[in-house]
């Protein structure tokens, strides 16, 4: 057996686990687990779109709040009804043409992607001639003019008082569904040929360009692709939480996503996957230090936001420790199972 | 070094495990404890400890409540509740501050069925169509309509100017309010000007405001950035009056505009611990708190968290039961219950119904002028 066709079957079988996993899970587990392993998908998504364009083009890009806002929007505003849009708009009436668009969640989930994707694309042509701290200063203010966009439309996002209401159509089987789909895509564009190619991008741009390689344009597709795993992301949050608003698409989203990328690796998928879990649990694990604690005669109050500051200690311990990330630039691969038995031919390039 | 850590940590597994013997009837407490809206939260969180102080038994079991911090964060709100839910398995959910947050956790609370009292989630949108989600507090329009009668019947102005943060749901929503029922009682607005939350400087909006001249400025801001306004208008030389909302009501106007928020009018509950005549129920709250926090003032968001929590001990009172569905019944029914702020009765939306108080600042103290009825 080759490394190939077990690599293929070990994959096929990971993947079994996963649905067997999350066909046992709704009755073993309960709602607040669920609810966790749940964010986990969403925020593993998000950090993978974002990893695309930080991570592995290099783009330094604060924007990710923005596209999320984006596909959140556009997939609540096909999905809700019409009577429900009109006992919403309670400070100005919705936009006619917009009060029956109505669409299925997986279309809207689609068009959430698409619609993040577009705007990515217009605001990457002028933005991504820009490179490192500008860039990110550029892409921040972008996200900005997004979020102040959604609170100032009022006709048509209902200004800051959000949308409410919106079925929760994020179930596990969708969000796993679409990390799966994306995780597939990840690693087929990163062992192929257009992952050297944006490799090449990130490390030396010049050095890319004699070679050949229209640099703006690698830039620009791969920033769009991200926004449309951003917009894709915000969408799947959006109908988890039911409920959104201008406020959660802050800069503070862009930076617990950030935070998912650099913990987990800049420029590695498996990272992406380590740092979602990682901060999403731990988050919600650590709500134990805030609790009221009796050791022996011992009482302690609980003090909140006391999990903050532990979780802000891991991750400076992180990133004392190991300054690349958890994974660094590594990947996953099932040969760590495995000795290796002679000059084994790694699965690399992969130009079939 | 590690070894200790490792004891610290099975000193708290086991303490952990040892809260979780059943018997006392559990209320959740989720609220903005940090983060953006962490003033409000805390003083609400200190009002429901005093209730659970005040009654740690109903029907012959403890009370114990269950604090859960919301972050001030949407995603933080809905995890918040279903922990209460699934893992602490409460039977009743007081919070929060914040009508976005209290939007994403009663989604949770509707699903799983456990009722949930509203503390100071003043939006129409948060009770709507919802089974479980009540509020110890009124609604925005009701609150707006009632500045707006102040302003025209009591003080007999005609000309009023907005001034509203567009990126909060809450000043949105009040402004719009207040706009309508000035206009429905033959008042005219002058003038409409926005701001975002987080700005520094609003003399432009000032300035256009006051080329305007209006009898009263309705400026339904936090208290941070209202303070600011205030200052600032003062310096520009503004002499019109300035009315806010329920959120103004904190201590810390005073400290933070000094001499400029004299004579600055705002709308809330009917408390104050400056009131004259006190019914019964806020008083004995007055004294609780002024033993428990001898360094400072309660103010509203302190009583509804009271409140909340009290207005759930009724109801598991009348329904003699502490089920989730029974206390979600029994909240229905709640009928001029006297709490801190007045009589509450709660309305076939979910919502209570109680008097309006007017606030005047005098002398750099908050000074209760009155209740006033809403004429919508």
């Amino acid at each position: 057996m080759n490394t190939k066709t077990r690599n293929l079957i070990l994959n096929g079988l990971a993947l079994a686990a996963l649905v067997v996993f999350l066909y046992q899970a709704p009755g073993n587990l309960d709602r607040y687990k669920l609810r966790i392993i749940n964010l986990i998908a969403i925020n593993a998504i998000l950090g993978l779109s974002l990893n695309l364009i930080y991570g592995m083009t290099g783009m330094f890009s604060l924007g990710h709040a923005g596209f999320m806002a984006i596909g959140a929007y556009v997939s609540a505003l096909l999905i809700l009804t019409a009577e429900q849009k009109t006992s919403m708009w309670i400070l100005q009436p919705i936009l006619p043409w917009l009060l029956n668009l109505h669409a299925p969640f997986v279309v809207s989930l689609i068009a959430a992607g698409l619609a993040a994707a577009f705007f990515g694309w217009l605001i990457a042509l002028p933005v991504l001639r820009l490179g490192g701290d500008y860039l990110g200063i550029a892409t921040l203010g972008f996200a900005e003019i997004i979020r102040i966009l959604i609170v100032n439309l009022t006709p048509l996002t209902n200004g800051s008082l959000g949308l409410k209401g919106i079925p929760a159509h994020t179930d596990l089987w969708m969000s796993y569904g679409c990390l799966v789909a994306m995780l597939i895509f990840m690693t087929r564009l990163m062992s192929g040929n257009f992952g050297n190619v944006l490799r090449a991008v990130r490390d030396d741009e010049i050095a890319a360009r004699t070679m050949g390689i229209d640099t703006f344009r690698t830039r620009v597709l791969a920033f769009t692709i991200g926004c449309f795993g951003g917009g894709v992301g915000g969408a799947l949050m959006g109908n988890l939480i039911t409920a959104i608003d201008p406020k959660m698409f802050m800069i503070t989203q862009t930076y617990s996503l950030l935070m998912i990328v650099v913990v987990g690796g800049l420029g590695s998928i498996t990272g992406s996957v380590i740092g979602a879990i990682l901060v999403t649990t731990m988050l919600e694990w650590l709500r134990f230090v805030e609790e009221p604690i009796t050791i022996g005669s011992l009482h302690i109050s609980g003090i909140p936001g006391m999990r903050m500051v532990v979780f802000s200690m891991l991750l400076i311990a992180v990133i004392i420790f190991r300054r690349e990330g958890i994974m660094g630039p590594r990947e996953f691969s099932w040969s760590w199972f495995f000795p290796a038995r002679k000059a084994e031919p790694e699965m690399k390039g992969g130009n079939d | 070094m590690r070894k200790l850590l490792l004891a610290v940590m099975i000193g708290l597994f086991v303490a952990s495990g040892a809260l979780a013997a059943d018997g006392p009837i559990k209320i959740g407490f989720y609220n903005c404890l940090t983060g953006q809206n962490a003033f409000g939260g805390q003083l609400e969180l200190e009002g429901a400890q005093l209730a659970v102080a005040e009654i740690p038994e109903v029907l012959g079991r403890k009370i114990e409540l269950v604090v859960v911090d919301n972050k001030s964060d949407k995603v933080e709100a809905a995890n918040a509740v279903t922990r209460l839910i699934e893992r602490d398995r409460v039977n009743a959910i007081v919070g929060t501050y914040g009508s976005s947050l209290a939007m994403a956790g009663g989604e949770v609370a509707e699903v799983a069925g456990i009722p949930v009292m509203g503390t100071s989630c003043t939006n129409p949108l948060v009770t709507l169509n919802k089974k479980y989600y009540f509020r110890a507090c009124f609604i925005d329009p009701f609150q707006g309509a009632g500045g707006a009668t102040y302003a025209v019947k009591n003080l007999g102005f005609k000309k009023a100017a907005l001034l509203t943060d567009i990126a909060n749901d809450y000043s949105v929503g009040l402004s719009n309010f207040f706009k309508a029922a000035f206009v429905r009682l033959g008042g005219e607005i002058v003038s409409e000007m926005n701001y975002q939350s987080g700005d520094q400087d609003f003399t432009a909006q000032l300035t256009e405001i006051i080329s305007k001249k209006p009898d009263i400025v309705f400026l339904p801001a936090y208290f941070a950035e209202g303070a600011v306004v205030l200052k600032q208008a003062r310096e520009l030389g503004a002499t019109f009056i300035f009315m806010g909302g329920d959120a103004m009501d904190n201590p810390e106007v005073v400290t933070l505009g000094g001499e400029a928020v004299e004579g600055f009018l705002h709308t809330t509950f009917a408390y104050d611990p400056s009131m004259k005549d006190m019914n019964p129920v806020a008083q004995k709250f007055t004294d609780t708190w002024k033993a428990a926090h001898p360094d400072k003032d309660p103010n509203v968001n302190a009583a509804l968290g009271y409140d909340a929590c009290m207005l759930i001990v009724d109801a598991i009172k009348r329904a003699g039961s502490a089920e989730p569905d029974k206390i979600r019944d029994a909240l229905e029914q709640t009928k001029d219950v006297p709490t801190v702020t007045g009589l509450t009765t709660m309305n076939a939306t979910h919502d209570a119904e109680k008097e309006l108080g007017i606030v005047e600042i005098r002398g750099g103290k908050k000074q209760f002028i009155g209740t006033v009825k809403p004429e919508v």
